[in-house]
């Protein structure tokens, strides 16, 4: 089977998840045989691939961070352009490869992609999967959701043959929010490569864009009210238009002594406070997955999810919370710190069940949904 | 002839009330760690869609067949305390029951908790003595036969309870302990001189799991089907031991557990080898045919029919060893209110919240725990723990 998959992002280039979940679902399609071409905007870093099945073809430049909130100025601006632009390369540029390669379906991920996604499937009549990732809903954190990017969502997914969602939270958006048809969408949940233990220090962890999907500002005010009794370190990890509205929430509330702000970490920074935090939070205000806490189990860290996230569907070894529930919030981190058999049984049936979340068995689901259309 | 050994185990926990590490040390006063309003409806739930209408059906039953149909019961304290309580004519129908005869009682610590497996048995011996008092006060009866909180036994167990002058003792009939030999016998440990009822698990659970299960292959399971593979048993006695809530609340009205429970007896009777019988007259009846060597306690809970269920992780080792050291505490400064409590507290329902037993029985665990997951529970039943100390200290 030939796929052509358009993307936008793929490690070392990292805006979110989404990288994450390309790598890992191209690379195990390539081990299992499925031709895979990933078509994605070229950027200052280097993309490396060592799979023979599987070729990184690089379309036009942009350095975008699309998972960014655009300011009202942009809408009309770069921003948009850049994202019309990489689009219609793409078409052309798949169109050209098909002529040669004869792809059996066209993948494409979220709407950054869903226009050359719809183009392609018209121009060469092959089927269109597309994946759901996150939804403008969730980047807007349900609040002011911009009706352009809804549109062109949509459009993607009426258009599509079948929809792959992250979990069946997003699945239920979708069907609610899009009024598209529940019997299209196949729910596969993410995976990880687990990272491996370290040795852990007084920290507990916020790590993720910070915009308000992720809700790093419920993390400071749990922070506030965790550091009423204990002494530990907070450590906000990330950027995003949220930065120094965070920064400013962290000086009212009069723990910044207590607050790292790290601001963007490189993979192996990244790989490094996972395995040194003690506790791990992800209190996204509204999340499709939340690859992070695989992440942070799989370096034996206790994790705290939002009630809502589609990782709490799939991952039992974790806690839960509402996500604006600080006080409860609050507990379990001073729980997790108290407690050493709390701590020491989530790390080590976390680290046991992260081994069912393999990118194998997402290729495989996968697999089974491109069998569903060629 | 095999005879039919009915018993039911009926008991409801003092489940507790949401406690965050921010309530410790607030002085909150320790009865209200338990949450009475969930607690009360739970209870007259429970009572309304099992306890009553199966007390009813089985007065009927008895009356029917004069007596011959016989069952035996183990009421916990914490149960009885609710009866108390919230429905005392629930008391009186038991006692109605007990008064025909043909009702047996069982005797087991009263709070049903994990005493018996404490570093010392004074504790364990205490809360028997309080359900022999308890049983004594309602039933004007001293119970024969002992079955320890979901049927914990190991050789200790069971000469402590011969010590205390038992006549018998009940465990789960599981391989583990008997290896080719038949459950459908008495035995004796080989330690103490009582003698040992073991659980037919695969006829028990028929009923208590499958009755409902359409995809098991007994499905659906008929009084006459039934009576027909008890009466095809080989054996001195057939022990079918139960939670009593099987009846109307794990299996709803709507599956016909009713009907089967009120159509069993006839169905029994049929079979000229077949008859009930009572905890009591079955250790006075027969004898046993072997023994039974048991280092290592066994119960009849989950798949792996050890203790694994409340001592299986890390968090319930951590609050069994903080209920233990402030039972030492407590003892010292013999305050009788906190005593209580600690009692209370002890229950083993608690730390069955806590398991993280695989997805299997998983899924049992979830369906009777008021928490979210075992992380929930553990934060609050620990934190309760917690603020007892503080409060032990003061």
């Amino acid at each position: 089977m030939k796929v052509a998959m358009i993307g936008w992002e793929y490690p070392p280039f990292k805006a979110g998840g989404l990288a994450t979940h390309c790598l890992g679902l191209t690379s195990s399609l390539a081990d299992k045989n499925i031709l895979v071409d990933f078509y994605m905007p070229k950027t200052k870093h280097r993309v490396y691939n060592n799979k023979g099945n599987l070729r990184i073809i690089e379309v036009g430049e942009t350095e975008i961070y699309p998972y960014d909130r655009p300011d009202e100025k942009d809408l009309s601006g770069a921003f948009f352009e850049s994202v019309y632009k990489y689009n219609n390369l793409v078409v052309q540029k798949v169109s050209r490869k098909h002529d040669i390669v004869k792809y059996d379906l066209i993948h494409v991920h979220d709407w950054l992609t869903m226009k050359a996604g719809i183009a392609l499937k018209e121009k060469l009549g092959i089927p269109l999967i597309v994946s759901i990732h996150s939804t403008e809903y969730d980047r807007s954190g349900w609040l002011y959701p911009n009706q352009w990017f809804i549109d062109i969502e949509r459009e993607g997914m009426e258009k599509a043959d079948l929809i792959i969602t992250v979990s069946h939270f997003t699945k239920r958006t979708i069907v609610e929010k899009y009024g598209i048809n529940p019997d299209k969408i196949r729910v596969i949940h993410n995976a990880v490569y687990p990272l491996g233990e370290g040795e852990k220090k007084n920290l507990v962890l916020f790590l993720g864009r910070l915009t308000i999907q992720k809700g790093a500002e419920f993390f400071l005010k749990a922070a506030k009210k965790v550091l009423e009794y204990e002494n530990t370190k907070f450590v906000v990890a990330g950027t995003g238009d949220m930065f120094h509205r965070l920064v400013d929430t962290a000086v009212h509330l009069g723990i910044a002594n207590n607050v790292i702000f790290t601001g963007r970490l490189t993979d192996e920074e990244v790989r490094h406070i996972y395995q040194i935090a003690s506790v791990y939070v992800m209190p996204s205000v509204s999340e499709p997955f939340g690859i992070t806490a695989l992440e942070a189990a799989s370096a034996g860290t206790p994790t705290i999810v939002s009630k809502t996230a589609g990782v709490a569907e799939a991952f039992k070894n974790c806690l839960k919370v509402d996500f604006w529930d600080v006080d409860e919030m609050a507990n379990k981190i001073i729980s997790l710190l108290r407690y050493d058999a709390l701590r020491n049984t989530l790390a080590k049936e976390g680290k046991r069940e992260i081994m069912l979340f393999t990118w194998d068995r997402v290729a495989d689901k996968t697999i089974e949904v491109y069998r569903e259309v060629v | 002839m095999p005879s039919v050994c009915f018993y039911f185990e009926v008991h409801q926990p003092m489940r507790l009330n949401r406690f965050s590490v921010f309530h410790i040390g607030k002085n909150i006063h320790p009865m209200n760690y338990f949450n009475q309003t969930l607690n009360k409806n739970i209870f007259e739930k429970v009572a309304n869609k099992c306890y009553l209408p199966t007390n009813n059906l089985l007065l009927k039953l008895i009356d029917q067949y004069k007596g011959e149909f016989k069952v035996s019961f183990s009421l916990t304290g914490t149960f009885v305390e609710y009866c108390q309580q919230y429905m005392p004519s629930l008391i009186e129908s038991f006692q109605q029951l007990f008064s025909t005869g043909s009702v047996d009682l069982i005797e087991e610590t009263y709070f049903h908790s994990l005493a018996s497996l404490y570093d010392e048995l004074d504790e364990f011996e205490e809360q028997v003595l309080m359900h022999r008092e308890m049983i004594k006060q309602l039933f004007n009866y001293r119970p024969m036969v002992f079955r320890n909180t979901e049927a914990i036994y190991d050789n200790r167990i069971a000469r402590k309870v011969a010590d205390m002058g038992y006549k018998g003792i009940i465990t789960e009939g599981t391989e583990k302990i008997l290896g080719w030999k038949s459950p459908n016998y008495l035995y004796k440990p080989i330690n103490a001189n009582i003698k040992v009822l073991l659980r037919n698990y695969t006829l028990s659970d028929d009923i208590g799991f499958r009755f409902s299960a359409q995809g098991w292959v007994g499905f659906p399971l008929t009084a006459d089907k039934y009576a027909k593979w008890m009466a095809n048993t080989p054996g001195d006695i057939i022990n079918l031991f139960m939670d009593y809530e099987t009846f109307g609340e794990h299996h709803w009205p709507e599956t016909g557990i009713f009907d089967f429970l009120e159509h069993l007896p006839e169905e029994v009777f049929k079979h000229e080898n077949l008859e009930f019988i009572t905890v009591s007259e079955a250790v006075k009846r027969y004898e046993p045919v072997g023994e039974i060597d048991v280092p290592w306690a066994i119960s009849w809970a989950d798949e792996q029919r050890d203790v694994s269920t409340w001592l299986g992780n890390e968090m319930q080792h951590a609050c069994f060893r903080e209920l233990q050291d402030i039972g030492k505490k407590l003892k010292e400064k013999g305050d009788r209110d906190l005593l209580n409590i600690w009692r209370k507290l002890q229950t083993s329902d608690h730390l069955y919240y806590i398991s993280t037993k695989g997805f299997e029985d998983g899924a049992v665990h979830q369906y009777f725990s008021p928490y979210d997951d075992p992380y929930d529970g553990f934060i609050n039943y620990m934190n309760i723990l917690q603020d007892f100390k503080q409060q032990l200290i003061q």
